[in-house]
């Protein structure tokens, strides 16, 4: 996607920590009012990301730039950003007030004008009666609303945000999502958020980029990336219960078929990217718990296949069964009213054409 | 309640205690572990606090009730002679006018002293713990190795570096050295109390654009009292305690309390007037104790402060 006028805009950034490489020659441009979730597990440098952005980080090479000013060079406090970290970051002895306005003081902003977006920033995340109150004196989620707050009173064309709900409880974090949400419809600025949430990131974002050991897997819109996955590793780590993913062979001929352990899929539905079908190998075939259909529903599936149960595991909202397919170990899910046992005998099926085909060398989307 | 008790009318007497213990398990004041541990700390005690009694009782005595002997016997006629003669008449060298000198002497030594190694080293370790810089560990190492140095082999380089400058002997010289001392475990204190501070407040004063001493000075400092209580009370006591430095780098005239103490004490001549001495001995040591009587509470705190965390 080519972005005319980006908001940001980083290009061929590199950082290493000594002979460590943490981020490579990255390169991301985010539009004007974008929400951009940058989306990983632990240590695949999103947070590093962001703060190389801010410019907390020095970079080894490559440039920044934020509305199209070159600020590879710039402190953090020129360039335009605010930044909401995961601890809050509250400082301990000043009141709420006197947290939200220390980067106005420090940068010599008028008293009526300090007052003024104080006031404005109070009245839209709801913190006015907490304005007096040290940040010891608060609940978590008070906490954050402040420290989103302090982003906001700076005017920042910006907002990054650090795993800010990564401290909450699952309640609050669900309730502050929502704010932040919100927040972002009623503000429109350029937002970029890092997470390693897979619901954060599939609910907030407009685009998501997914990141392992500091490379950009997939940048797309989280709809593309949950249902069009560029490799293995952005299937595995989007959606909840995870992929299955089946061992086997892809055979060509009129129609490319899966083939496993007893079973064979004919992909005539598959949209394979380029010409990924054209020759046979070994692969890896992806299919979603949501995306098996079970019992009378399966009967109508382009492809199906009689199984036994193994286990069965309610999660509440709905009952994950376990079961083998070709022989592996695979994942569905069935409405939680549902009463299956284990060893039951049961017929499931689903449409090819919602499947992900991965190359088995590469791991790559066929 | 009385519905559920009627239902099963064992039930209320296993509450009422009839099937053993319940609630608090009872605690006796004679139990032999209190014995035991009582015993010990009240030993410890009065090993530890004998020396002082002898001392304040000497101290309060004439020298004819202390020829009679008995160290420990309370004063049969209490007199406060011997202190007055400790603080302003006491002989030592050449002049006459007891510990005062000394005294004041040791507030010029140590006040800037404490002063001036805690500003410095309370920047040296924020700087350390917060602002990477190129060749901070090295600089670090190289500081820290510096306190395994033994005082002795500096001392005559020192003599020579304070002569060239022109202020061996002055007190000016005596706080420059004890500032210089005092950087290494000081710095140490600082950076691990700063390192062990959230790096995200840093980074977020940084986005508010606060510079290097912004952060130090409206950040970092309201938030590390605790830590400069406890630096203060190290080089009070330190810098008081010390005789080495003292009697080194300093003339008889600037001599400060300990040294002074020492020339009383061990003067040759004349009668040996254990009750000035004793007085002398705790007029020095006053200054500590009290530093430890009042910060005691923050002191523990501060030691404390940085292993947990918030």
């Amino acid at each position: 996607m080519d972005i005319a006028n980006p908001s940001v805009s980083i290009q061929d950034l590199s950082l290493n920590f000594g002979a460590v490489s943490v981020l490579q020659t990255l390169n991301l441009d985010v539009a004007e009012g974008e929400f951009i979730v940058l989306l990983g597990p632990s240590g695949c440098g999103k947070s590093t990301l962001l703060n190389c952005i801010a410019g907390l980080l020095d970079i080894s090479d490559g440039r920044i730039f934020i509305k199209g000013k070159n600020v590879t060079w710039e402190e953090p406090k020129d360039r335009g950003i605010g930044m909401v970290f995961q601890s809050y970051a509250l400082y301990p002895q000043m009141t709420v007030e006197k947290n939200l306005s220390f980067g106005l003081r420090v940068a010599g902003v008028p008293k009526d004008e300090i007052a003024k977006r104080i006031a404005r920033a109070a009245e839209i995340l709801q913190i006015e009666p907490l304005l007096q109150r040290k940040p010891s004196a608060l609940s978590g989620g008070q906490r954050q609303r402040v420290a989103i707050g302090r982003a906001l009173v700076r005017d920042v064309d910006v907002f990054l945000f650090d795993e800010p709900l990564s401290n909450l409880d699952a309640k609050l974090r669900s309730e502050l999502r929502v704010e932040i949400k919100l927040l972002h419809r009623r503000l429109e600025n350029t937002m970029i958020y890092v997470t390693h949430d897979q619901i954060e990131a599939m609910t907030l974002a407009d685009r998501i980029a997914v990141m392992r050991g500091g490379v950009i897997q997939q940048l797309d819109a989280p709809q593309t990336i949950y249902n069009r996955p560029v490799n293995r590793f952005v299937a595995g780590f989007l959606g909840s219960p995870a992929m299955n993913f089946l061992k086997g062979e892809l055979e060509v001929g009129a129609v490319p078929v899966f083939k496993a352990d007893g079973i064979s899929v004919p992909l005539g539905r598959y949209q394979f990217d380029g010409d990924g079908g054209r020759a046979a190998k070994p692969c890896i075939f992806g299919i979603r718990p949501e995306h098996i259909a079970f019992g009378d529903a399966a009967q109508a599936m382009p492809f199906t296949a009689e199984s036994t149960v193994e286990i069965v595991d309610p999660m509440g909202s709905d009952t994950l069964v376990w079961t083998k397919l070709g022989g592996q170990i695979i994942s569905f899910r069935v409405e939680a009213d549902k009463t299956l046992r284990n060893g039951d005998a049961i017929r499931i099926g689903f449409d090819p054409a919602r499947a992900s085909l991965f190359d088995a060398q590469t791991d790559n989307r066929l | 309640m009385a519905d559920v008790a009627s239902l099963s009318p064992g039930a209320e007497a296993l509450r009422r205690g009839a099937a053993g213990p319940s609630g608090p398990k009872p605690r006796h004041v004679l139990s032999r572990r209190n014995i035991f541990l009582y015993g010990t700390l009240i030993v410890v005690a009065l090993y530890y606090l004998l020396p002082l009694y002898v001392m304040i009782v000497t101290s309060l005595k004439g020298m004819p009730e202390i020829r009679l002997g008995n160290i420990f016997s309370p004063p049969m006629e209490i007199t406060f002679e011997p202190w007055v003669k400790a603080w302003a008449t006491a002989c030592t060298g050449l002049n006459c006018d007891g510990l005062s000198r000394g005294f004041w002497n040791s507030v010029r030594i140590t006040v800037p002293s404490v002063l001036l190694s805690i500003a410095i080293a309370s920047v040296n370790g924020y700087a350390l713990a917060n602002w990477r810089f190129k060749g901070a560990d090295t600089f670090f190492i190289i500081l820290i190795v510096g306190a395994f140095i033994p005082y002795q082999v500096m001392i005559y380089p020192i003599v020579i570096i304070l002569r060239e400058i022109g202020i061996y002997g002055t007190l000016t010289g005596l706080v420059i050295v004890h500032s210089i001392f005092g950087m290494p475990i000081l710095t140490l204190l600082f950076r691990n109390y700063f390192t062990s501070m959230p790096e995200e407040l840093f980074r977020a004063a940084r986005v508010d654009g606060a510079g290097f001493w912004g952060i130090y000075l409206r950040i970092m400092l309201p938030m590390s009292l605790p830590i400069f209580v406890v630096a203060i009370i190290l080089q009070v006591t330190g810098i008081w305690n010390d005789f080495l430095f003292g009697v080194v780098y300093t003339r008889p005239d600037t001599y400060p309390m300990t040294v002074q103490l020492n020339n009383i004490v061990n003067s040759v001549q004349g009668v040996k007037e254990y009750n000035v001495n004793m007085a002398a001995t705790i007029l020095t040591g006053l200054v500590p104790l009290i530093v430890y009587f009042v910060s005691g509470k923050l002191f523990v705190r501060g030691i404390a402060a940085g292993a947990v965390k918030g």
